[in-house]
């Protein structure tokens, strides 16, 4: 062991170097202003058009939220090197700073505080996947069948009359499962205001559900690059009232007779 | 510290210049067809009203490199099948577009029976003279498929339209058949914009559900409308 090689020696002895109370007050203002931004980063996501996309943009928050301390640490550690500890000479210092060696209980205490958050988002993540799979009647589940095809959309509602179209609709506040395939490459399903994106796979069938909140005409994209015309494969999804679903599923029946 | 931003900007300033030169290149060496614009008609009653009428004419041959007036642009993969004779179409906004495709070219099975069914066409479609819906799914040539471009993304306009295939016994062994199939559609276009069409039937070749060469190159199995 060099000599200008040192341990930390105890925790109070740690705290009390000037270093670590500057680096503190650092992490304090950083985690703060993390905490603060959360809800920011959430409202960015734009507005949401289901129960699904509140669900993601609430884990959003939360995980940012609680994510925070260690972001914070990891930042005001970063910047305190990049400021406190440079060189404040004209020319580069000849020899290198003191190592560090390990302190057991700093290690410890980093490991379980980074242990519990992570136990807590995988709760919070299992509890909103749960919370977005389930709760309804499953004979009330409207199912439509999403097929990608190089360079269109099409979806097949089987359960509700059994005709195919290029445009989605979806009857308001009523659960929805995509059952989601593609008959060439791979493609992804996405509508950004009902926090839908799943792939689209040849020869596998993926599953998402989905209810709607808002009325109103939002865009389905293709977020998988899938060939020529990958930039043009999108379309529309109508979300209407009840009432004006059943009228154009019977005008769509009609049509496919 | 100066020296070394400069650098840094000088550095980016070169890969920047390099970028612009590559891109320049190739669109200097990116072919587009000459634009085929419809034939006017005169009027026409439809649903949305008295409209303007137009007309196009165009062809799918199972090549792009022998009739002469056939895509003479396609000098470099002649064995391709294509759309002809252009694959770049103009027509006039708020109009009834009406398309004949006549098609020399056979065809299988297509990936999704979606698009065995005509869809979005004003009025009836007809194949060979007479009003039709669908074709058997597995006796497909082409389709045409039409769509907005994302420049024109709050366009809902979808038009497909299938091609019935010409039996495998009517295909002569050199040149083209005697009985092509004769396809008539019509769809009314609104403000000016810009629309992409395509076939879905996969005619081209390749691991990607038959998806290579023509149907994966521009001019070929895809082209652009435009409403001006």
């Amino acid at each position: 062991m060099s000599t200008k090689e040192r341990k930390l020696g105890s925790v109070g002895e740690f705290i009390r170097r000037p270093y670590v109370r500057h680096i503190f007050i650092i992490w304090i203002f950083v985690t703060i202003a993390i905490g603060l931004f959360a809800p920011v980063q959430s409202s960015l996501m734009g507005n949401s058009a289901s129960l699904e996309m509140d669900v993601v943009k609430e884990t959003m928050t939360i995980f940012t939220f609680w994510s925070a301390p260690v972001a914070g640490l990891v930042i005001s550690v970063a910047l305190y090197s990049l400021f406190g500890w440079r060189s404040q000479g004209e020319t580069a210092p000849t020899e290198d700073g003191s190592p560090m060696r390990s302190n057991s209980k700093v290690v410890v205490g980093w490991l379980v505080g980074s242990s519990i958050l992570c136990v807590m988002l995988l709760v919070w993540g299992l509890a909103a996947m749960s919370e977005s799979h389930n709760g309804s009647d499953p004979a009330k589940i409207h199912t439509v069948n999403v097929v990608g095809n190089q360079w269109v959309w099409n979806f097949d509602y089987k359960d509700d009359g059994n005709f195919s179209t290029p445009v989605l609709y979806l009857p308001i506040d009523e659960p929805v499962m995509f059952n989601i395939s593609s008959v060439d490459v791979i493609h992804s399903f996405w509508i950004v205001e009902m926090g839908v994106k799943m792939d689209a796979n040849p020869h596998e069938t993926t599953h998402m559900r989905v209810t709607p909140t808002e009325l109103g005409i939002f865009n389905i994209r293709c977020a998988e690059l899938c060939g020529l015309n990958h930039s043009a494969m999108f379309t529309k999804v109508h979300v209407v009232s009840k009432s004006d679903y059943k009228v154009w599923v019977d005008s769509m029946k009609g049509s496919a007779q | 510290m100066v020296k070394r931003i400069l650098s840094s900007v000088a550095v980016f300033a070169a890969a920047l210049a390099f970028v612009g030169l590559v891109a320049s290149y190739a669109m200097s060496k990116s072919k587009e067809p000459a634009p085929f614009s419809a034939t006017s008609a005169g009027t026409v009653a439809t649903s949305q009203g008295q409209m303007k009428h137009v007309t196009l004419a165009l062809n799918t041959y199972p090549d792009s490199g022998v009739p002469a007036n056939f895509n003479s642009d396609h000098t470099d993969h002649a064995d391709w099948v294509s759309y002809g004779p252009s694959t770049r179409l103009e027509v006039p906004a708020h109009s009834l577009v009406t398309i004949t495709i006549t098609n020399y070219d056979s065809g299988e099975v297509l990936n999704n029976s979606f698009f065995k069914d005509v869809i979005g066409v004003e009025g009836t479609a007809t194949l060979n003279g007479k009003p039709f819906t669908s074709v058997p799914p597995d006796h497909v040539g082409h389709t045409f498929t039409l769509r907005p471009a994302p420049i024109n993304h709050n366009s809902e306009l979808f038009v497909s339209v299938p091609l019935l295939a010409v039996a495998e016994d009517a295909i002569p062994a050199e040149g083209y058949t005697d009985t092509p199939n004769v396809i008539t559609f019509s769809f009314i276009v609104g403000e000016a914009g810009e629309y992409i069409w395509n076939c879905e039937y996969p005619c081209g070749d390749g691991s990607y559900a038959k998806f290579g060469n023509a149907m994966s190159a521009e001019r070929w199995m895809s082209g652009t409308l435009s409403v001006v």
